[in-house]
């Protein structure tokens, strides 16, 4: 063997052949040597480079950068001989170009989207002529052999191939080789349309024939000034996103007729606010029969659950059990329930009083953080802030005032009821009540509008019946004084607070409610509520020794700032996050002195004529009955729209937990707000519902195949503009297609675009067809995210 | 004489058009099927391609396929496996896969010129080796269609057969003419003219290669006017005298046709020393180029 490489000199006369193959041999071994010796010289492996890079990569200089088994050594190359998975290298291409999951598969869609649409193709198929070149191709090289090895992205994008390739060039022939639909050009035989480009229905509710033909005569009939459009560019452009065709913002468009369904203006029945936290109308006879402890409650309620309330009170194991449980009931008669719903519905009325206590004692993201909806995560503060609406906490405390005055006590261990202890407390104060007196310039601060108030008038009331609450009619506790809102001393305690600062808050006006109030027991400061005792220095150090009065007094210091001790007591709160405090040792006896309703005291306010519900009529809290209600602001009001986005995951249709209730308590028709009556809701196959709050963008654009650019297009309309493309069907089920949670069930206002319309334009030798002109390959995108940049620091 | 020559001249010319004309559809057939099977190599890369499969390895498989073909013929040649006859054909057949190489070689490389050091010097190891073997294609071809090589006389014993030509001239310059002797007259010099023309235009010619430009070209321009020296003569000497000039006319024409084949022949053996050595370095250079594409491959195979 080696003799016919190298042949040996003998003395016979050598044939011409034999100097040759020397020769051959000596150039082959320079070749090999001169080879070696560039590659060793030159630097790194950029001699076996077989090309320049695509300019977008041309930065790239380690080979191991993208060849995953390249290494950096000089010879560390040959690694790349032995067999591995040829996706690794396409991995290198991900760390830059940021892709879904579903990479690898063709289109980077999803195996479930491939093959609906394959089934859907082959149909087609059926009926498409394939082209000869076609068939050769698919039956010499069938393209599935390579899909079934699987896609890397060097498949399609070739590299080395010098600066100016177009990497992401492919031709009609290769998409045509995997698709199952193979025909010869657009021109051609390419499949029609299927209802393009109604893939699913519009985000926005907006009925284009009945705003045409009826809304906007009726309201041009009804107010000339009110400006109603007149081109389709009044609310359609696509100015920064050329794919989609964006609608003009709801301030400069929907506004003007919109505006008052949202804030409820126009409502003509039903509360314009929305219920969030209320004292649920019990049956307080039945309990009181069966020995229900639940302390004070007022009789007078017949307020329900609001479904805030339920994912509040959920938010424990044991919020969830009650719930379930009083959920079937009737709470306000209870005279069919089992000892056990009589026994859930005490423990919801506890629940319900520690819940108050709690958002009164601590701040809401501390209460609320671990609502049980979402991701399940701990909500952020900010969150909290726009579930509750940034609820003011004197709202809450007012509230409690009226309806729960000891609940301080019973619930940190002060005198308790052990029995069903109607308050008979009137928690209707707006309609003829309004700040006291000594507080005229609460009127300046919604919140202060908000309180309990009352006048010696109202107890002149209390046995006719209220326009808003039925059942009996409560003074409230007079205030005496107060900070920020804040009750720090309701009247009775006057004596004692003048007795121990005679420079009090109170002045004449306050002394002559406090004498109108006569008939009414003083209490003592360490049985008020704990806001009601702030600021009370009582003599007794036993009372004084209270916690909750010595945090009540704090509170009440001018800038709030928590005291050491509260921030102590904050903190092992937030340790025992979700578990309010138990109420201590209820006695089974009921302790009528400490709740009797004939110790409020009656203070005197300022007569009104409007309600808290007008009085909110830009949006807010408010108070009415047994009942805090929030009114919408406006469009994108916060507090519906984080509750929506919160629930809607966790809400499928016809679920009853507490999350769906919320969820349809504020997507059914009659919604404050009435954000589902233009933004539609889509049923997410085993992922709850969505209110489709975003507007169509390239992100809800991505996983489909088509795309379409309107720009370019303009230039070409005929005389009927947008109309050339977008006929106006009239008389389709437009709206009714969103009575159902299907997006893709559909009944546009507009026919479906017709292939032969873009032939008109895109055929051959005219305007350009290819596949890429109309389809993206990457359909769930492609990103390259900024780079990783460390800040500099010294 | 002239008559004579000119029919000899005019009947080779005969033959020698009726062989070309069927070597010229020879060809032609050739490069229609080489065309052909280049278009269809073309063809199928672009639906390789269209596959979406990278054609570089299509062609490329292709490319080394038709290239260890062609080495197996040189290997078969060197050790004696093939017999002349065999040697033949597949010399036809190794132009033949030649020229397609040279339309897988345009495929692979994309009809582009390389971008790198290591491409460059394999794109110009197979221009080099391409380049020889057009060279030696040619020269086939042009000892084809000027049919003045005998097939039958080897390169190498063209030295002895010239020498052997020589020694019949001076052979055929020396004999005495015996007309003299048979009628008494005063002896004409003919046999000095031929030595003349001997010493002065052809002993020079037999001494060995000439007008080696001329051949390499196949020019025939030196042979005629060493015919035109003898038919110049020949009216001017007896018919002993121009049976000897008629001799020496023959001589010449196989000394310059001699020349001729040892011209080419020659030229036949050394562009085999730029093709053969060549390809070697190809072969290595090749061998590399695979390890470092499949060592590269990402996937795209």
């Amino acid at each position: 063997m080696w003799r016919f490489f190298w042949p040996q000199e003998s003395d016979s006369p050598k044939p011409p052949s034999f100097r040759r193959d020397r020769l051959a041999l000596l150039v082959a071994l320079v070749t090999a040597a001169s080879t070696l010796t560039a590659f060793f010289l030159s630097k790194s492996t950029q001699f076996l480079m077989p090309g320049p890079l695509t300019s977008a990569h041309a930065s790239i200089e380690n080979c191991s950068s993208c060849h995953s088994k390249s290494g950096d050594g000089k010879l560390s190359w040959i690694h790349g001989l032995v067999a591995g998975n040829p996706i690794d290298d396409s991995k290198a291409c991900i760390t830059c170009h940021k892709m879904p999951a579903t990479a690898f598969f063709p289109h980077g869609a999803s195996a479930e989207v491939l093959l609906a649409s394959t089934k859907r193709l082959t149909k087609v198929a059926a009926s498409t002529p394939e082209p000869l070149s076609a068939r050769a191709q698919n039956g010499a090289f069938p393209a599935h052999d390579v899909v079934s090895r699987g896609l890397t992205c060097a498949t399609c994008h070739q590299e080395h191939k010098g600066a100016n390739f177009k990497l992401g060039k492919i031709s009609n022939e290769q998409c045509r080789s995997c698709h199952v639909v193979k025909f010869d050009s657009f021109d051609g035989h390419h499949p029609q349309f299927e209802n393009y480009p109604f893939d699913r229905r519009t985000r926005i509710i907006y009925d284009h024939a009945s705003h045409f033909e009826k809304h906007f005569p009726e309201v041009a009939k009804k107010d000339a000034a009110k400006r109603i459009p007149d081109t389709c560019s009044t609310c359609h452009d696509s100015p920064k996103d050329r794919r989609v065709m964006a609608v003009a913002p709801f301030e400069k468009t929907c506004t003007g007729c919109h505006l008052d369904q949202i804030t409820g203006k126009e409502r003509a029945t039903g509360p314009k606010g929305i219920a969030f936290l209320a004292l649920p109308g019990l049956d307080l006879q039945t309990l009181k029969n069966k020995n229900a402890a639940i302390g004070e409650w007022p009789e007078a309620s017949e307020a329900g659950l609001t479904p805030f309330m339920k994912v509040m009170i959920s938010r424990t194991e044991k919020g969830r059990a009650l719930i379930k449980t009083v959920d079937k009931l009737n709470l306000q008669d209870l005279s069919n329930a089992s000892d056990d719903q009589i026994t859930a519905v005490k423990d919801l009325t506890w629940e319900i009083k520690r819940l108050l206590y709690a958002l009164i004692s601590g701040k809401a993201s501390d209460v609320l953080g671990d609502l049980n909806i979402g991701s399940g995560g701990k909500l952020s503060a900010s969150l909290v802030a726009d579930l509750t609406a940034s609820i003011p906490r004197d709202v809450v405390v007012g509230a409690q005032q009226q309806w729960l005055p000891n609940l301080a006590s019973e619930i940190t261990g002060g005198a308790m009821t052990a029995d069903p202890q109607p308050v008979a407390n009137d928690p209707e104060p707006s309609n003829s009540n309004a700040a006291t007196t000594e507080e005229p310039a609460a009127a300046d601060t919604p919140a202060a509008s908000d309180e309990p108030q009352s006048s010696a008038e109202t107890d002149e009331k209390k046995e006719a019946p209220s326009e808003n609450a039925s059942g009996t009619k409560y003074d409230p506790p007079a205030c005496l004084m107060r900070v920020l809102g804040q009750c720090l001393m309701p009247s009775g305690q006057e004596n004692k607070a003048e007795g121990a600062n005679p420079e009090g808050a109170a002045g004449k006006d306050d002394s002559a409610n406090a004498t109108s109030n006569g008939g009414n027991e003083k209490r003592a400061a360490g049985s008020l509520p704990e806001p009601m005792r702030a600021g009370l220095r009582d003599a007794r150090p036993a009372e004084t020794a209270q916690v909750a009065g010595e945090k009540a007094t704090s509170q009440s210091d001018e800038l709030l700032r928590p005291t050491e001790e509260e921030l102590r007591e904050m903190k092992a709160r937030s340790n025992d996050r979700g578990r309010a405090p138990e109420p201590r040792a209820i006695p089974s006896q009921p302790d009528t002195a400490s709740t009797s309703p004939a110790k409020t005291a009656p203070v005197i306010g300022i007569e009104s004529n409007i309600d808290p519900e007008s009085w909110a009529e830009y949006g807010g809290w408010y108070r009415q009955d047994y009942a805090i209600f929030y009114r919408p602001a406006g469009h994108k009001d916060k507090f519906i729209y984080s509750w929506l986005f919160l629930t809607g995951p966790q809400a499928p249709k016809g679920d009853r937990s507490p999350a769906a209730a919320v969820f349809d308590f504020l997507t059914s028709k009659d919604a404050q707000g009435s954000c589902t009556k233009c933004h539609s809701v889509d049923d997410i196959q085993g992922k709850g519902r969505i209110v489709n709050f975003s507007p169509s963008s390239a992100e809800t654009k991505l996983g489909r195949f088509t795309t379409f650019i309107h720009e370019p297009h303009l230039g070409v309309m005929q005389n009927r503009g947008c109309l050339t493309c977008h006929s106006l069907e009239k008389n389709r089920p437009y709206l009714k297609s969103y009575e159902q949670g299907n997006p893709h069930n559909f009944a546009s206002n507009f026919g479906a675009v017709n292939k032969d319309l873009c032939q008109s334009c895109h055929a051959t030798k005219k305007v350009r067809q290819d596949c890429l002109t109309c389809h993206k390959y990457h359909v769930n995108g492609v990103i390259t995210p900024i780079m990783q940049t460390k800040i500099p620091m010294q | 004489m002239k008559l004579l020559a000119r029919r000899a001249a005019n009947g080779s010319m005969g033959a020698g058009t009726s062989s070309s004309m069927r070597g010229v559809s020879g060809q032609t057939i050739t490069a229609i099927l080489i065309v052909a099977i280049s278009g269809g190599l073309f063809w199928l890369v672009q639906i390789y391609t269209s596959a979406l499969r990278d054609p570089r390895y299509l062609d490329g498989w292709l490319l080394a396929g038709g290239m260890s073909l062609q080495l197996f013929f040189h290997v078969a040649t060197k050790t004696g496996r093939l017999s002349p006859k065999s040697i033949m054909r597949w010399r036809t057949f190794h132009i033949f896969v030649g020229y397609l190489l040279v339309a897988a070689f345009l495929s692979h490389s994309n009809f582009a010129l390389p971008n790198s050091a290591f491409d460059w010097a394999l794109w110009t190891g197979f221009v080099l080796v391409t380049l020889s073997g057009l060279f030696g294609t040619y020269l086939a071809w042009s000892l084809k269609t000027k049919g003045r090589v005998d097939d039958r006389i080897g390169y190498d014993r063209i030295p002895l057969r010239v020498a052997e030509l020589a020694q019949d001239m001076k052979a055929i310059v020396a004999m005495p003419d015996p007309s003299p002797d048979a009628i008494a007259l005063p002896p004409a010099p003919y046999d000095a003219w031929i030595i003349d023309l001997y010493t002065n235009h052809l002993q020079d010619f037999f001494e060995g290669l000439r007008n080696f430009s001329s051949h390499l070209v196949a020019s025939q321009r030196p042979l005629k006017r060493l015919i035109d020296e003898i038919n110049h003569l020949a009216p001017y000497v007896d018919a002993q005298g121009q049976e000897k000039l008629s001799r020496i006319w023959n001589l010449v024409a196989e000394k310059d046709a001699l020349d001729f084949a040892r011209v080419h022949f020659g030229l036949t053996r050394a562009w085999l020393f730029v093709h053969v050595p060549v390809t070697y370095g190809l072969l290595v250079l090749s061998v590399l180029h695979v390890l470092v594409v499949y060592s590269y491959a990402s996937g795209a195979m």
